[in-house]
Parts: C-alpha cells; structure tokens; sequence
C-alpha cells in the first residue's frame, strides 16, 4: 500500500457543485477528506540522496569495501503520473572474499576495483483505485552491463482492503571479461520474471502481502573470474513471499515482519525471515531490525578438500576440478549451505513532516554453523560484513 | 522559524461552542489568522440573524408579500445554494420551513394544534420566492426566510477560507460539531497524520465514559452531522425532534443521526440534513452525490457509505 | 524440521485470525493506524536497494520483492 496520499479532487456534482459558487469556497481545496485510496499520484515531489558503504571481512584476506552514493526522485506529474528515477555509482575495492579456490596463481584476479554505474527509470500512471508502471533499468560495470524492463498493475476491491498486483519483467545481460584481461568474451543471460500477489488489510491494526514470483533465466551463469567453475546455463526460480504488518497502538508502533522462501533449479533452497520494530519517539524513529537467511547447497557445490594438517589442500581441489571438466562444479561459497544473520538499526530524524535525515547500521555475520536444521557446508570460513547508509529525503 | 506548537482557540457563536486549532511555527500569524477567522464567523452571524431588525434576512422577512429586497453578492450565492438543495432534494430541504417553529413547542413539550400547523404550512414553500439576480421576494405574507439549517456550515468553510488566506495549512475548525479541516497535523512528530475526530453517539450511555459512534481521521473537508438528538422531546414514548418535513410539519424518525464527509461543510451539512429527511432513500441518494456517510437508523443500526475511500 | 516450524506457525497464524470475525471488513473510517508510514511495505527506496544489492552478492536468492530491477556482475 503506498504512504498516506489524499484523494485526488472529487468530481464535483449536485450539492458540491452548487456549494461551489458560495463565495471562497472554490478555493478551498477541493479534495476529498478521507486518506488511503490504494491507488493516487503523490502530492509531493521526493528528493532522497543516501551514501551506503560496506566492508567485509573473512580470516586471512584483506577487506572489501564499497561505498555506493545513490540519488532518488519522485515526481507526480498532471495529478494522474508521477515519475521516478534513481541512479547509483557502487565503487567497490579490495579482496574478492575467499571462494575457498580463490587462489592467486590460479585465477589471477585477487585484487578488484570496480566501479558499476545503474539507473533506472519508472513511469506509473494512476486510475480510480488501481495504478499500471513501466520501468527501465541501466547498470553499468566494465564486465556486465545489465538492461531491464519492467511492468506491473495493481488495483484494489472496492472497499480497498485487498489490492492485487501483477508484474512482468525481463533483463538482458552482457558479460565480457576482456577488457580486464579475462577471457569471457561476448556472453550473454536473459531473464524473464513474472510475479503476482495479494495485500490484505486483515483488521484496522493488520495488514499482510503474499507475492509469488516465478523467474526464468538461460544464459552465461559461470563466475567469469574461476577457471574451474561451471554452472548450468539456466536457473529457474520459484519465490514466495509473506509480509506482514502490525500496529501496537500502546506503543505507537508497528512490527514488521517478512518470510521467504526460494528454490531454484540449482538445487538451492532458501529461508528468509525478517522482522523490524518502528518506534517513533516524538521527531526521532527508531528501527531495531533482525534477519537470519539460510540455504542449501547448489547441487553442483563441491565442498573445499583438506590435507591432513587441517589445511586447504589446493592440489586435491585442482585434481578433483580437472577429473570433472565438462560438469558442472564450483567452489563459490556464495553456492554453499550456510546460515546468516544481520542485526540492523535505524534512527532517523524528521527537522519537519517533510525533510527527514536517517542514519542506519548493520552487521552481518556468514556461517555454516548457521544453517537451519542440519550441518551447513564443511571447513566454510565464516564472512562478516557491516554496511551503513545515511540518507537525507526531503519532499516538497 | 521557531518551534512548531498548536494552538486552540474556543469560543461561542451561533448558540454553539466553537473552536479553531492550528499547528504552525510563526505564532503571531497564527494569531492574526485565528482573530480574523473568528471575527468572519462572527460577521456571518451577525449578518444573517433573524433576531436583528436591521439584518438582510430580517428586512427580506419583513418585506414579505410586498416588494423585492435588493441583496448582496454573498447573500444571493446563499439563496441560489438554497434553491440547488431545495431542487436536489426533491423539494424536502426549504429554508421557508422555518415558521413551523411557532408550532412546535420544544421548551414545553407540546405537540402542534394541527389548525396551527395548517395555517403554518401555507406560508411553507420555496416555490413561493422569487430569485431575479440579486432581487428576492417572498410572494406571500408571513413567509420567512432561514438560513439555520446551513449558516454555521458555511461559517465553519469561511473560517477556513479565511486562515488559509493567511496561510495557515494546518487547520481544524470546529463550530458547534461542523467541521472543516485545513489540511492535516503540522507537527513533525506526528508526520503528517490527520486530525482525529470523534463522533458522538446520538444514544450515548447515561454513564460516563461515553463511547463515541467512530473515530474519523480527517485531513482535508468538511464534516457535518445532523442527528434528532439536538432539540427533541419526547411524549408518550415518542421522540419528536427539530428536524422537519416541510410538506407534512412533522418531524422525521427514521435517522438517528447522519454524518457527512464532503469536500466542504457547507455541502456536508446540506446533504445530512438532507439525508435526515429523505429517511429510508437516504443512502441511495446519497451515494448518488458521492460522499462518504455514516447513518444511524432508529433501531441503532449503522450504515456506512460503499463508497471506496 | 521446516515442515514442522511452518505448520506451527502456520496453525498458530490462522488460529489468531480465526478469533477475529470481521476480518478483512475494514472500513475506510477505521484505517487511520494502516495509513501511517510505518505501516507501509514499500519503506524507503534506497535502503533496500542498497540492502538486496548486498545479500545478491553474498548469498544465492535475489528477488520476490518487485520485477523489473535488472541485474549486476554479483553473481
């Protein structure tokens, strides 16, 4: 549901209509009193500029970081449009975390710095109780460029307690190593996505989403920087999705939690579960925030081997890689089965109802030993990150 | 700029006890507005009362039967509003239905002689005054005009009019129960949520804490509600309220109470008074005109508009 | 054991939501609470731009959230 928008102007017939010529009536705004259509252009233009940077570690390697300024704009346009676009410049330097084959003598890329470049723009027209965008994405880094589109439409019952959403969207992708020495030339990845979902005011504190997403990708999946990696050229997806919201009229404040579920055809199965506390406290609003994630391993996953000593036993994993040339392997722990949890807080402050700055800050920690249920991957080094952002949004 | 605050201004007009509360940062303004809001609704009683010999509605009254009264442009806007409602409701809003009151007793509790009430309805009847432009007459003696039942709603959308001349954008004005809010909360604290309103309950326990009918956010427009709790009696186990039918000079009884949102209190109120004497074809009629209502029928039961929000 | 935990929660959900009886039949003159910001699921834009862009890159899922927001180098 989108923020609290007042009704565009209420066609005036019979009563209003005459009321109209009383004397400085007409301008008054002549506008329905009653908030919460589902569906109205925004009254307001939006700026939001936020500064994100992230730092990870894992034992024995050197830090990545990335800092990432992002912009955002919302407009309404003629009171039945609005417009928004948002553009980000994501520079990320230092260690490529340790895919346990990451060695340098054997993939040669252990020092990156990058710099991805994206925007995107989206056009959304508005109707009685319903709305339909279309959207176009750019993204730009000297291996991948990324072309999106997408569309969706949602409209809502007559009492607006249930609005129905559906979406299309597509991406083109191109993956070219050559220009940093690698030897990916000309790939390509196409995605095709579709989703569809429900939001339901349950009660006048409760309000809850289901989305089911189905996405299907063919095309170049391999890390483009391991020589021994292979992965299947299509990845199909099913996602589901559960929000839910909830209002403690005690407190003034709102629980927000969320659930999701992902598999994919390469095996991977995952778990999402998140939950926030907003608390406002007279200008200030505080955000307390918990995730924990966990899933399988890809199917085509290879655990990292260890010599005798306990240590990484890289000519064994050398050997294993080449004796299964032409199948599908690889050792990117992004692929294996572990568990994560990110504890986040967010304080922001409002100098008015329309100029807001906010600070947010969280961490992350990766293990195996986090996996739901049974053991994660074996001998997975554990990864942490922290990541802050600090934004400034002001509407006028 | 310093500090946001409220502030609340109370005080009496129209028989009825009044108040404006804005948020804002630059007090003296906000005084200035508050001042001039409330001299407006003082000006429009002032204007339009029939207890004064001199006023508009007075020397029209007094001029019944005889000549045309020459009136001014917001006095001709009032009649032609007067003639829209009198024609959109099927004739059952007439602000030429005041007289009956010299039939109804409220202050003691009698019900009409129905000679009384005969002779009364004669003089009843809009299609017995005559609009040409700035000229009214009412063709017949005894006849009177009354802008009761939509003066302290146009105030309430005149007081706005007024504070949002002054710039003022975050405004309730409240007269008497009819509403009209300016824009919502100002206070960055309360992040732009709108002013909360309480409706009363036309039946509310003896006891207190009385429970209102709803609670209402409201942002921007007006609210009115007309109920048959205002001015009533009750004899023989019947309720007879203020609220007329003008063809028959009997009170309605099928409403407890409607409440209207509109984009204005002027038509917020019209169309609840309306609605109130259109009885059962009220919620009809009144999705007809688009509004958002709340109904509550004789028997306590509560209807709300089907219109989405 | 995912079963399990789903069910529960599953049972423990519809359980709640049964004792309510006027479920889903809110009226526009009771959503004030829905209406506020922070009952929202959109939020802030950037922030969970910023927030998915990370867990692409370091995890295997991305998406089910909206369509149409293109791809990175992440994975």
């Amino acid at each position: 549901m989108n923020k609290p928008h007042l009704n565009r102007p209420q066609t005036a017939t019979g009563v209003l209509l005459a009321s109209l010529v009383l004397p400085g009536l007409a301008a008054l705004a002549a506008i329905t009193p009653l908030r919460a259509a589902a569906e109205n252009a925004p009254e307001k233009t939006t700026i939001a500029l936020k500064y994100g940077s992230y730092s990870d570690s894992q034992p024995g390697w050197d830090r990545v970081k990335a800092t990432a300024p992002q912009v955002y704009v919302q407009a309404p346009i003629a009171g039945e449009w609005s417009i928004e676009a948002s553009g980000v410049v994501d520079n990320v330097s230092g260690a490529s975390p340790r895919w346990h084959t990451q060695h340098t003598q054997l993939s040669g890329a252990s020092q990156m710095s990058d710099e991805r470049k994206a925007g995107d723009v989206k056009v959304t027209r508005y109707l009685a109780r319903a709305a339909v965008s279309a959207s176009v994405a750019y993204s730009e880094e000297h291996d991948y460029i990324s072309r999106a589109l997408g569309l969706d439409a949602r409209w809502s019952s007559d009492d607006n307690n249930r609005t129905w959403t559906m979406g299309y969207g597509t991406s083109s992708d191109r993956i070219d190593t050559t220009y940093s020495g690698g030897s990916v030339i000309d790939q390509h990845k196409r995605t095709h996505e579709f989703m569809g979902g429900v939001t339901q005011v349950l009660t006048p504190t409760d309000i809850a989403q289901l989305n089911f997403t189905r996405s299907i990708g063919e095309g170049y999946y391999n890390d483009p920087y391991k020589t021994l990696d292979q992965r299947p050229n299509q990845r199909d997806a099913w996602i589901a999705l559960a929000r839910w919201n909830h209002y403690l009229a005690q407190f003034d404040a709102s629980v927000r939690s969320s659930y999701r579920y992902y598999s994919d055809t390469f095996g991977v199965q995952s778990h999402t579960a998140g939950v926030e506390w907003v608390q406002p406290a007279g200008r200030w609003t505080f955000t307390p925030g918990a995730r924990y994630y966990s899933q399988s391993a890809a199917n085509f996953y290879l655990d990292p081997i260890l010599d005798a000593q306990g240590q990484y036993d890289q000519a064994a994993v050398f050997a294993r890689a080449f004796s299964r040339i032409g199948s599908n392997q690889s050792t990117d722990q992004r692929l294996a089965a572990f568990g994560a949890v990110t504890l986040s807080m967010k304080v922001s402050y409002a100098f008015t109802p329309d100029t807001v700055v906010d600070v947010k800050y969280e961490v992350y920690h990766q293990t195996a030993d986090l996996h739901l249920g049974s053991a994660g991957s074996p001998n997975l080094d554990p990864f942490n990150a922290n990541f802050m952002q600090i934004g400034l949004t002001h509407r006028f | 700029m310093s500090r946001w605050r409220t502030l609340r201004f109370d005080f009496s007009a129209m028989a009825s006890p009044c108040s404006l509360q804005m948020d804002g940062r630059d007090e003296p303004v906000m005084r200035r507005a508050a001042a001039a809001a409330m001299a407006e609704v003082q000006r429009i009683e002032h204007k339009f009362s029939r207890y004064r010999e001199a006023s508009i509605i007075s020397r029209i009254n007094q001029s019944a039967g005889l000549a045309a009264i020459e009136t001014d442009t917001e006095t001709s806007g009032l009649l032609d509003f007067a003639q829209s409602l009198w024609s959109l409701s099927d004739g059952l809003f007439d602000i030429t239905s005041g007289v009956l009151r010299h039939a109804w007793d409220f202050k003691n509790e009698r019900l009409p002689e129905p000679a009384t009430l005969q002779g009364l309805l004669v003089r009843v009847g809009w299609q017995q005054v005559e609009l040409h432009g700035n000229q009214v007459r009412l063709k017949q003696p005894g006849m009177e005009l009354d802008f009761g039942g939509f003066g302290k709603e146009y105030a309430a959308d005149r007081a706005a009019a007024v504070l949002q001349s002054h710039g003022i954008n975050h405004a309730l004005v409240n007269l008497g129960g009819d509403l009209h809010a300016l824009g919502e909360r100002g206070l960055p604290e309360l992040q732009g949520t709108p002013w909360q309103i309480e409706i009363q309950h036309p039946r509310p326990a003896p006891s207190p804490p009385s429970v209102p009918l709803a609670q209402l956010p409201l942002a921007r427009g007006g609210l009115a509600t007309s109920g048959d709790y205002e001015r009533f009696f009750i004899h023989d186990g019947q309720r007879y309220c203020h609220v007329l039918n003008p063809r028959t000079g009997w009170p309605v009884s099928h409403w407890q109470s409607v409440s209207v949102l509109a984009a204005n209190t002027t038509t917020a109120g019209a169309l609840s008074t309306i609605a109130m004497l259109k009885g059962p074809d009220a919620p009809a009629w009144l999705e007809a005109q688009g509004v958002r209502y709340l109904a509550v029928q004789q028997d306590g039961q509560m209807l709300r508009s089907s219109v989405a929000d | 054991m995912n079963r399990t935990i789903l069910s529960l929660l599953a049972i423990t959900t519809l359980s709640w939501l049964g004792g309510c009886s006027n479920l889903g039949q809110v009226n526009a003159w009771d959503k004030g609470n829905l209406a506020k910001p922070m009952m929202t699921f959109e939020g802030d834009p950037l922030d969970q731009r910023f927030v998915q862009h990370i867990y692409g890159s370091k995890e295997n899922s991305s998406g089910g959230y909206g369509v149409g927001g293109g791809g990175c180098g992440c994975n």
